[in-house]
C-alpha cells in the first residue's frame, strides 16, 4: 500500500475567548489516499469547516499533527504554508468567492499569477484550458460578476485546479447551486478527479452527492466517528448519534486511477 | 506588467469616484504646498533681491591690525582690550593682487574698487554730512543698479563730477549742473558739479550717498595706492559665505558676505522659512490621513476577497505589494496633478500680478516641485502601510466566512 497522501493524528481544536473554551476538533484521526473522492459529512456545527480549514493549513491545529506529500504541517512557518498551500492544495467554497473585479479567466489565473508575481503565456494557456475544460471557454473574458451562479462556481474549480494542487479541499461546493447546477459542479469534479488523479474531499449535507463518492467520512462532536479507508472500506453500520442521520452507503470503487487521464494534471 | 501592479489598478479603477476623490485630495495639497513654497520662496527672493540687488553680495575690507601683545608669564591668563587704531588709516594697499585673485574667482559677475569716506557737503548756508563713494567710472554700475536709478542728469563721473540723492538734492535745495563744495574728513575741500540725481528708493542711500571718481576719492581722502573697499557680485548669491571664506584665507583681509551683513534679513527670512514649513507639514499630514483612511476603508470592503487571495496561497508580500502600490499611485498621480495645479496657479497670480502693476512676490519657479512630488509620494506610501499591513494580516477563515 503506498503512503496516504494525507495522514492526521489527533487533530484538536480548541477556540478560546475572553470566556469560553470551545472545543471543536477532539482527536480527529483520519488518512486520504492519493486520487481519491472522499466526502465529509457531518451536522452543522460538527468541525467540518474547521477541519478543512486546519488541512488547507488556514488555521492551525490546537495540537496533533497532520502531514501531507510526507510533509509535517503543523511546524511550517506562514510563509512556507502560504506557499505550500498555493502549490498543493486548492480550495472550492460553497460561495463562490470569485474577485469581482477580475474576469473568469484572469480568476483562474490569479493563484499562479501571484505566485509568480507576473502572469505567463504558459499560465494563461493553462487558465484558459482549464475554463475550456469547466465549459466556460466563451465566457473566459467575462467579468466575474457577469456570470451565473452556476458558472461562477465552474470557475471556482477550475481556480482551484490551477497550480495543479494535490489535494482539493471543497467546503460545501454545490451548497449555493440548485440541483442542476449542483449534478452539474459535482459532475465535473468528479470527472476532473478522474481525470488528473487529484485527491478531493468535500465537505457537504447532500447525501445524495455524499453516495455519490468513493468513501465517506463522518464527523460527530469534533470527532470522526467513521472513517474507513478506500483500501478497507467499512462496511459496519455507523453508531447513530441523536439528531444526525448518517448513510451507511459505501462503494468501493478505488479503481486504481494511475491509470487514469491525467491530461488536466 | 507586474501582477500585483495590475491587481492594484484594478482596484483603483473598479471605485473612480473613490480613487479620484483620492488623487484630488493629494493633489489639492500638493497645490497648496508647491504654492506656498512658490510664495514663500518668491517672497524671500524679492526681499534679498531687495536688499542685496542694490548692495554688494561679498565685501572685502582691511583687515584690522592684530594688537601687538606684551609677554606675560606662562600660564597666567591675559585680558586684552585693544582700541581701534587711529592713527594709521586702514586701506588694501596690495589690492592688484587682490584683483588678480578676483579674476580667478568664478561666479564673480561684477566687481567694484571703491575708496569711502565721510565728509561734509555745503551749500550757501546749509552743511550735511555725506558718505562718498569713490568708483571707477566704468564700474558705477557693478554693484548698485545707479545707472538705472538716475532720474535726472546722467550717470557720468568725471573727475569734477558728483553724483547725489534726490533728496540729498532737495535737502540742499540744489539741481543737476550746479555745483556743492564737498570737505572731506581728511580736510580736503573740492567744488564738484553734481552730474546726476538717483532714487534708490532706500532713503539712507537718497539722503547721504554721494558718489565721485575713484581718482577724486584718492585726493580728497589721501590715498594714492590704495583702497577702503572692494565689492564683489555674484551669479549665485548663496555662495557668497563660500566665496567671502576663500577670499579671506587668501587674501587675509576682512572678506563678509551679505547674509552676515543683514542679520536682520535672515532672521526675517528664517522666519517666513520656518512659517512655510509648518504650512508644507500640515499638507503632507494632510496627505497620509486622507490616503491612510480610505486605504483602511477599502482594505476593510475587500477583506472576504483578501482572505480568497491568502486561502489560495498569495503571500502576505505580495497583498502587501497590491496595498502600497495603490498608495503609490493615488501619490504620484495626485502629487503630480498638485505640481501641475501648483505650478499653473502661481503663474496665473505673478501674471496677475504682473498685467495690474501690483506684482505679487509668487515665483511659479520656485514652487519646488521635485520636493513636492517626492514627499507626497513618499507621505501616500507610508500612509499605505498602516492599511496594507492590516490587509495582509488579515486572518482568511475569518474573512472568507463574513
Amino acid at each position: 500500500m503506498t503512503t496516504p497522501l494525507l495522514e492526521v493524528d489527533g487533530l484538536r481544536k480548541v477556540f478560546i475567548d475572553e470566556e469560553f473554551e470551545t472545543p471543536v476538533l477532539k482527536g480527529v484521526t483520519f488518512a486520504l489516499q492519493r486520487g481519491e473522492m472522499v466526502a465529509m459529512l457531518g451536522p452543522s456545527g460538527s468541525g467540518k469547516s474547521t477541519l478543512l480549514s486546519i488541512l488547507g493549513t488556514l488555521m492551525r491545529p490546537t495540537s496533533g499533527s497532520f502531514r501531507m506529500l510526507g510533509r509535517e504541517l503543523t511546524t511550517l512557518r506562514e510563509a512556507e504554508l502560504s506557499d505550500f498551500r498555493n502549490q498543493q492544495i486548492g480550495f472550492i467554497f460553497q460561495y463562490h468567492h470569485l474577485l469581482p473585479d477580475f474576469s473568469a479567466l484572469e480568476n483562474v489565473l490569479f493563484p499562479h499569477a501571484g505566485r509568480l508575481w507576473r502572469e505567463t503565456r504558459a499560465g494563461r494557456e493553462r487558465a484558459a484550458m482549464l475554463l475550456e475544460r469547466v465549459g466556460l471557454a466563451d465566457r473566459m473574458h467575462y467579468r466575474a460578476t457577469r456570470l451565473s451562479g452556476g458558472q461562477k462556481q465552474r470557475v471556482a474549480i477550475a481556480r482551484a485546479l490551477m497550480n495543479q494542487p494535490a489535494l482539493v479541499l471543497a467546503d460545501e461546493p454545490t451548497g449555493n447551486l440548485d440541483r442542476e447546477n449542483a449534478d452539474q459542479a459535482f459532475a465535473l469534479m468528479t470527472e476532473i478527479q478522474r481525470e488528473t488523479g487529484t485527491t478531493f474531499l468535500l465537505s457537504t449535507h447532500d447525501r445524495e452527492l455524499a453516495e455519490r463518492c468513493e468513501r465517506r467520512i463522518y464527523i460527530q462532536g469534533g470527532v470522526v466517528v467513521d472513517a474507513p479507508t478506500s483500501a478497507a472500506p467499512s462496511r459496519q453500520p455507523l453508531r447513530m448519534v441523536p439528531g444526525e442521520v448518517v448513510a451507511v452507503v459505501d462503494r468501493t470503487t478505488s479503481a486504481s486511477r494511475d491509470d487514469g487521464d491525467r491530461r488536466l494534471a | 506588467m507586474r501582477f500585483d501592479l495590475k491587481v492594484a489598478l484594478r482596484y483603483l479603477l473598479s471605485n473612480r469616484l473613490q480613487s479620484a476623490l483620492l488623487i484630488g485630495g493629494v493633489a489639492i495639497a500638493v497645490t497648496v504646498f508647491t504654492f506656498n513654497a512658490a510664495l514663500i520662496n518668491g517672497l524671500a527672493e524679492f526681499q534679498i533681491d531687495r536688499v542685496v540687488g542694490s548692495s554688494a553680495h561679498v565685501v572685502i575690507e582691511p583687515s584690522k591690525p592684530t594688537p601687538r601683545l606684551a609677554n606675560a608669564p606662562a600660564g597666567t591668563e591675559r585680558l586684552v582690550v585693544s582700541q581701534r587704531a587711529l592713527e594709521r588709516r586702514e586701506q588694501i594697499k596690495q589690492w592688484r593682487s587682490v584683483e588678480r585673485i578676483i579674476d580667478t574667482l568664478p561666479g564673480v559677475t561684477g566687481v567694484s574698487y571703491n575708496i569711502n569716506g565721510t565728509g561734509l557737503v555745503t551749500r550757501g548756508q546749509q552743511t550735511l554730512p555725506v558718505t562718498l563713494k569713490g568708483v571707477e567710472p566704468s564700474r558705477l554700475a557693478a554693484i548698485a543698479p545707479i545707472d538705472r536709478n538716475i532720474v535726472e542728469g546722467e550717470p557720468r563721473l568725471g573727475l569734477n563730477d558728483v553724483l547725489i540723492g534726490r533728496k540729498l538734492a532737495n535737502d540742499l535745495g540744489i539741481k543737476v549742473g550746479q555745483p556743492i563744495f564737498i570737505t572731506s574728513n581728511q580736510g580736503r575741500e573740492r567744488t564738484l558739479t553734481v552730474r546726476g540725481l538717483y532714487a534708490t528708493g532706500v532713503d539712507s542711500l537718497d539722503a547721504r550717498l554721494a558718489y565721485v571718481n575713484l581718482d577724486t576719492a584718492r585726493v580728497m581722502f589721501d590715498l594714492p595706492e590704495g583702497l577702503t573697499e572692494i565689492e564683489l557680485k555674484l551669479a549665485d548669491i548663496y555662495a557668497a559665505r563660500a566665496v567671502a571664506k576663500q577670499l579671506a584665507d587668501t587674501t587675509g583681509l576682512e572678506v563678509t558676505a551679505w547674509m552676515d551683513k543683514n542679520q536682520r534679513l535672515r532672521e526675517a527670512l528664517e522666519g517666513q522659512g520656518s512659517s512655510g514649513s509648518i504650512i508644507k507639514m500640515f499638507t503632507l499630514i494632510t496627505i497620509v490621513v486622507g490616503v491612510a483612511s480610505a486605504l483602511l476603508l477599502t482594505t476593510f470592503r475587500r477583506r472576504p476577497e483578501i482572505g480568497i487571495m491568502r486561502s489560495f496561497g498569495i503571500s502576505q508580500r505580495f497583498v502587501l505589494s497590491v496595498f502600497m502600490l495603490q498608495g503609490a499611485l493615488i501619490g504620484i498621480l495626485g502629487s503630480l496633478a498638485g505640481c501641475f495645479m501648483g505650478w499653473g496657479f502661481s503663474y496665473l497670480l505673478a501674471q496677475a500680478g504682473k498685467t495690474s502693476g501690483r506684482a505679487l512676490p509668487v515665483d511659479p519657479s520656485l514652487g519646488q516641485y521635485d520636493v513636492a512630488l517626492l514627499l507626497a509620494a513618499a507621505a501616500s506610501i507610508a500612509a499605505a502601510l498602516w492599511p496594507a499591513r492590516s490587509a495582509s494580516r488579515i486572518d482568511p477563515v475569518e474573512a472568507i466566512s463574513q
